[in-house]
């Protein structure tokens, strides 16, 4: 019995250090060796091994230093880094994202790298947009890796069977083609109309290109004298656009379509215009539904004075305030946004490049990524903005707008409801923030 | 005398429970004594431990923040702010709808579930050739993710390309395909029709582990009475089973109640909100970075479940008793 009873002690003992032994597990590093732990966030296995590719060469060119890379699952990766930075512990290199760059920072997360990246000679290889992402507000939170810009995707047999010689330049357009290639009764539809999940982007494209003479580039829900590009007249006369788009150029259950739809739609050949960001362009690539001489793609369409707001979209490395190895970690950042690593991780994620050596790369000046230079060669036409997405009400906003875009389309408001109600939000955001 | 009355008379110092003496069993007994209370306690203490840290802390370190103003977007005012979640949450006017929603819910999916559940566990009670492997088939939705499910059925349910309007309009049932997923009716009626297909299973198990513990005997004996099957399920099958069909039933309505895995797949509340239901909301709010008002959703979707389970139980037992 006494026997026994030492046993168990001993077991619970032996229980009880290993629990102890787990808690007080941390980073650092032993030997001089520093240990960084980067954690990504869109995660997925093709892109995890890329990373890890660069992360060993990192490691190569940098004795003494290692790099542990985090990948949690992209649904409950935010989550997760919000609890890593909350903690303040196990965290050096982080993915940040131009919709998490807000929230991060103002909760004092993120280490401003700007005078560390002064001495940086990957600097002036950067494109204006990337330089312009990365020090926003006089701050540098990130480097952007690459960028996110729509482009519309059309279907060249349907548009030609419809008599157009040309694809869609502007919104005007695409609803003359839409509708005109619409046919419920083939289960053909014009345009991939997104509903769903981040509905409100799209809303805000045409918008933007609607007002676009007068936008605030550097916060392009702005325009020029201050007020929001929803009170604006023109404002309503793209809604009107936007939704005849709908009622009679897309599938009536796309109130509902997100990503996965609009994309299906398309490659499924079920649409003839899809308005997204390059990454489709591997997925449609491997449709066995629609060859390649089936489809293209032709830069963002342009509102009535002939321009259009690219919006951008990013995301990007930052790192945490609570890195007890800053140093090695803006090294790390640097190392990855330099050269053609950088170029090889954009073409490996379906991106548009940070670097200027990009656009003499055969790979985006040819085929469907053609439009994306397109758009870069020529900005007057396809200015280059940015989206007030650093907010930290950002993620409150898409859920509202989201869905009230929803609610007009299924008739249980109206569109100048919900331009008043998106002008309220942000003009009373604004005057809150100060 | 008690056996503690009769251990302290003896000086005795170990402490003894049980039944009176009269009872033979009590005497089998091993004695409850300070020694063993240290080994029991010694067990039990990791479970309790780990349940106390990893389930009560953080419940009601999460608590706490429905009366605060917890936002993840900006921690730098955390303040103690009293009711005023609760009262913008009553405010709003789509949680009074999310309400609505959610009991239509619970009731549209529990009715069809329960039914479906018990006829099916009456036909698996029988002996018949490969029993075991449609058990199998059916049981098969129980282990399936409840996210997995969802995304499933978004697909099935898709207007254009899903599988659902492609057979009702091959069959002729439909002449144009239903916006199964955009249409705020239709949205209700395809994610009951998912909960169902997915709940069933529960019912299914439950109901037929209930029957097979109803002895054979009584069932020969009303036959012999000359009841007939449906005689014999009300007065025989059914009173036996009465309690697990409780138990079941309540608890089938909290986890639906609680269940957001299926709507989150398929329509993620929408189209505009209409098939929100709490929990769904309460997502929402937490995507938001609103965890104040989320955690206040959620201290009232307990409440508002440990005041129907508490009426519930009393009228079963109230039943039993008459």
């Amino acid at each position: 019995m006494i026997h026994n009873r030492k046993l168990s002690l001993a077991a619970m003992g032996v229980v009880a250090a290993l629990a102890l032994a787990g808690c007080s597990a941390g980073g650092g590093g032993d030997g001089g060796t520093v240990t960084l732990n980067m954690v990504e966030s869109l995660t997925n296995p093709a892109r995890t091994t890329l990373i890890k590719g660069q992360l060993d060469e990192f490691e190569k060119a940098n004795p003494g230093v290692k790099v542990n890379l985090i990948s949690p699952p992209t649904d409950s990766a935010d989550q997760k880094l919000q609890q890593m930075l909350q903690s303040k512990k196990g965290i050096d290199v982080l993915e940040v994202r131009d919709i998490t760059v807000g929230p991060f920072s103002s909760n004092g997360w993120l280490y401003d790298m700007k005078d560390d990246l002064k001495g940086w000679d990957g600097w002036d290889d950067l494109t204006d947009n990337a330089k312009s992402y990365t020090v926003q507000d006089d701050k540098a939170y990130y480097v952007p890796y690459g960028f996110y810009g729509l482009s519309l995707f059309y279907r060249t047999d349907l548009v030609k069977e419809a008599g157009f010689a040309e694809p869609p330049h502007s919104w005007e357009d695409l609803l003359e083609q839409a509708e005109k290639i619409n046919d419920p009764s083939k289960n053909v539809f014009g345009y991939a109309f997104r509903g769903g999940s981040n509905a409100n982007s799209n809303v805000v494209a045409i918008i933007e290109a609607y007002v676009a003479e007068n936008l605030d580039k550097a916060n392009a829900f702005k325009m020029n004298d201050g007020s929001t590009i929803f009170a604006a007249p023109e404002a309503k006369d793209a809604m009107k656009t936007y939704l005849e788009l709908f009622e009679k150029g897309s599938p009536p259950s796309s109130v509902a379509w997100g990503y996965p739809e609009m994309v299906q739609g398309f490659s499924s050949g079920t649409t003839a215009f899809l308005l997204q960001d390059p990454e489709v362009i591997a997925t449609v690539s491997e449709s066995q539904s629609i060859t390649a001489d089936q489809w293209g793609t032709t830069p963002l369409l342009v509102g009535p004075s002939g321009m259009a707001a690219q919006p951008v979209a990013t995301a990007g490395w930052g790192v945490a305030e609570s890195s007890t190895h800053k140093a090695e970690a803006v090294k790390l950042i640097e190392f990855l946004t330099s050269g053609d690593r950088t170029i090889d991780f954009a073409k490996g994620n379906s991106l548009v490049p940070i670097v200027k050596g990009a656009a003499d790369d055969p790979y985006y000046t040819t085929g469907p990524w053609a439009s994306y230079v397109t758009m870069n060669e020529q900005p007057e036409t396809y200015l280059n903005v940015i989206q007030p997405r650093n907010v930290s009400w950002w993620t409150e906003w898409v859920k509202k707008s989201d869905t009230e875009v929803q609610k007009v389309l299924v008739g249980s408001m109206t569109s100048d409801e919900l331009l008043a109600s998106w002008d309220q939000f942000w003009t009373d955001k604004w005057k809150n923030a100060g | 005398m008690s056996i503690a009355t009769r251990s302290v008379e003896r000086g005795d110092s170990s402490i003894t429970v049980g039944p009176p003496d009269h009872n033979n069993r009590s005497r089998k007994r091993r004695q409850f004594t300070r020694r063993r209370a240290w080994t029991i306690l010694g067990f039990l203490a990791p479970s309790a431990i780990f349940v106390t840290i990893f389930t009560y802390y953080p419940m009601l370190s999460g608590s706490q923040m429905a009366f605060r103003n917890w936002n993840l977007n900006d921690l730098s005012n955390t303040d103690w702010v009293g009711f005023n979640n609760f009262i913008e949450i009553f405010a709003n006017a789509d949680f009074w709808g999310v309400l609505g929603n959610t009991v239509l819910w619970v009731v549209g999916s529990l009715i069809p579930q329960f039914l479906i559940g018990f006829a099916l566990a009456l036909w698996l009670r029988r002996r018949f050739f490969l029993r075991g492997v449609y058990q199998a088939f059916i049981f098969f939705p129980w282990a399936v993710s409840g996210f997995l499910i969802g995304i499933l059925f978004r697909w099935m349910f898709n207007g254009e390309f899903g599988v659902i309007n492609d057979l009702l309009l091959k069959t002729g049932l439909i002449e144009t395909p239903i916006p199964w997923l955009s249409d705020p009716h239709f949205a209700m009626t395809a994610i009951i029709i998912a909960n169902v297909w997915y709940g069933v299973t529960f019912f299914a198990i439950m109901i037929l582990a209930a029957l097979q513990s109803v002895p054979d005997d009584l069932f020969e004996s009303s036959a012999i009475d000359g009841a007939g099957k449906i005689r014999t399920l009300f007065s025989i099958t059914i009173p036996y089973i009465r309690a697990t069909l409780a138990l079941t039933v309540l608890l089938r309505i909290i986890w639906i109640f609680n269940f957001p895995d299926i709507i989150y797949g398929m329509t993620g509340g929408g189209p505009a909100g209409q098939t929100h239901i709490v929990t769904t909301f309460m997502i929402d709010l937490t995507q938001q970075g609103n965890y104040g008002q989320a955690s206040a959703v959620g201290l009232i979707v307990v409440l508002v479940l440990l005041v129907f389970s508490t009426f519930y139980l009393m009228a079963m037992r109230e039943k039993k008793e008459q």
